[in-house]
């Protein structure tokens, strides 16, 4: 996962069209810079809602993925990223002086807050993070805070403090009914399924940053360069395994 | 708030035999801010720094009766003794100081930390024999095992460990050029003030240009970025001529 910086610059300074067409230097060095902010401060938080936190793991997270994986895989993967998460938890944030599971939990959830409350700050009122045109680092804020923003869990303290934060919430609905064709309510086209299906790929954005990228990355290669028409709607096909964003090309 | 006792002390590791590269940046990275705020602090080695820091990392300061370690903290206790270097920043540049800050901490502090401890090479010549070097045998290779593994174990959860050498210095070499775009012929990162983000970009870029390891391939990725160098000689020049150079 700290490898996505690297591949992200990459990506800017090599390709130098798409997403990122019209920024400058310093906005794509900010790029990265706000994308370790995200990993160091929110990834935490992110992940012990929703792998660590028992209810929220037992009701949502382990029968979700379960549901999607086969059968023996299912009864041992949940659990492993589970487990996994927590040893990430633990061995980054959890030295003295916080010794028990308790006050680190306290700790990564008050910076989380704090992430959410600089972000806020940063985005002001403008549509996107540089403008008014989407770029690369608009869709990594937007894979860690829709699935904080839109997954139900019993447990919603993160998702309650985002949603004190009004314009954070208006750049999710923005993507979401631009990019995802989904109202606002959650109801799309397809029904329920495809709410469902689509929640689930915005949760596997957050665990598999690293394919993500790359397939954006192959894609935009093959695209035609040329700057980014604003804001079209794309189809999305339902039940397919493949990440949304591999969509944004044309 | 107290005013600034005289003998304010920072502990670190000892200076010439035991502190390794990491250590020492960011003990570097606390006096500099410390010189900045014009805050007096006199530098004091122990060997067993590590073991005496509330948190179990170093630099720590002792201010009065209070001890704070980490340059986090370390600014947050300055500011409630009144003194700040970010108080003339609007939200959004808070932001961004704070985004860049854990940019160096996520990639340079990782990197260097991953060179220490993860190269085989650097580790037999390099970090074994120096960290436990005030120890007598078997201490002293007991305590860098130890350490070792502890570090190990934290790069394989954040994911650095299937990396390459290669790999590490080409993230050092992305990072300092996003710190180069972001400095770009400015004298400080927010123009003309210097900040708690300039104190630690200093710290960590000063000493990856001045210790002395087994290739010169991580000094390297930083003088290629003219600023930089600039940057950190300015930084010694203006605040630390005179004094012993830590």
């Amino acid at each position: 996962v700290i490898s996505q910086p690297a591949k992200i610059l990459n990506f800017l300074r090599k390709q130098k069209y798409n997403a990122d067409y019209e920024l400058s230097a310093k906005q794509g060095a900010d790029t990265l810079a706000y994308i370790a902010l995200l990993e160091e401060k929110l990834l935490p938080a992110l992940l012990h809602t929703f792998w660590v936190e028992a209810e929220n793991y037992c009701s949502v997270t382990k029968p979700w993925f379960a549901s999607r994986i086969a059968f023996p895989l299912s009864l041992y993967l949940p659990g492993k990223m589970s487990r996994e998460a927590l040893n990430r938890i633990l061995l980054t944030r959890g030295g003295p002086p916080l010794y028990s599971l308790t006050e680190v939990e306290a700790q990564i959830y008050r910076d989380a807050k704090e992430c959410l409350n600089l972000l806020s700050k940063r985005l002001g009122t403008s549509q996107f993070f540089f403008g008014d045109t989407p770029t690369t680092l608009d869709a990594f804020v937007f894979g860690f805070l829709a699935p904080i923003y839109k997954v139900c869990f019993p447990r919603v303290q993160l998702q309650e403090h985002l949603k004190q934060l009004p314009n954070l919430c208006r750049f999710c609905d923005d993507i979401l009914t631009c990019y995802f064709r989904l109202t606002v309510s959650g109801h799309s086209p397809g029904g329920q399924d495809m709410a469902d299906a689509n929640l689930q790929k915005l949760t596997q954005l957050v665990n598999k940053e690293s394919n993500l990228i790359e397939k954006m990355d192959d894609n935009l290669r093959k695209s035609p360069q040329h700057p980014p028409r604003k804001l079209t709607t794309l189809k999305l096909a339902a039940g397919g395994e493949e990440s949304p964003l591999n969509r944004l090309s044309p | 708030a107290e005013p600034w006792p005289e003998n304010a002390a920072l502990y670190q590791q000892l200076k010439e035999e035991q502190i390794l590269l990491s250590d020492n940046a960011s003990s570097l990275a606390v006096q500099a801010f410390l010189q900045m705020c014009n805050l007096p602090i006199r530098v004091v080695c122990r060997a067993n720094a590590e073991y005496m820091s509330p948190s179990g990392k170093v630099p720590f300061i002792h201010v009065g009766n209070q001890v704070v370690s980490e340059l986090g903290p370390i600014v947050q206790f300055v500011k409630a003794k009144g003194h700040s270097l970010s108080d003339g920043l609007d939200e959004v540049q808070k932001a961004e100081m704070k985004a860049y800050m854990e940019l160096v901490n996520n990639m340079l502090l990782t990197a260097e930390l991953y060179l220490q401890w993860c190269d085989d090479v650097t580790v037999e010549e390099i970090t074994h024999p120096r960290y436990g070097s005030p120890y007598p045998w078997p201490l002293n290779r007991i305590l860098s095992y130890q350490k070792q593994w502890e570090v190990r174990r934290k790069m394989k959860a954040i994911g650095w460990a299937g990396k390459t050498l290669e790999q590490v210095l080409e993230d050092v070499d992305q990072c300092c050029q996003a710190l180069s775009q972001r400095l770009g012929t400015q004298p400080y990162f927010f123009n003309k003030q210097p900040t708690e983000l300039d104190a630690l970009v200093f710290g960590h870029l000063f000493t990856i240009l001045t210790t002395q390891l087994t290739t010169d391939e991580l000094s390297e990725k930083v003088k290629n970025y003219s600023n930089l160098t600039a940057f950190c000689r300015r930084i010694e020049q203006q605040y630390f001529e005179g004094h012993d150079k830590d």
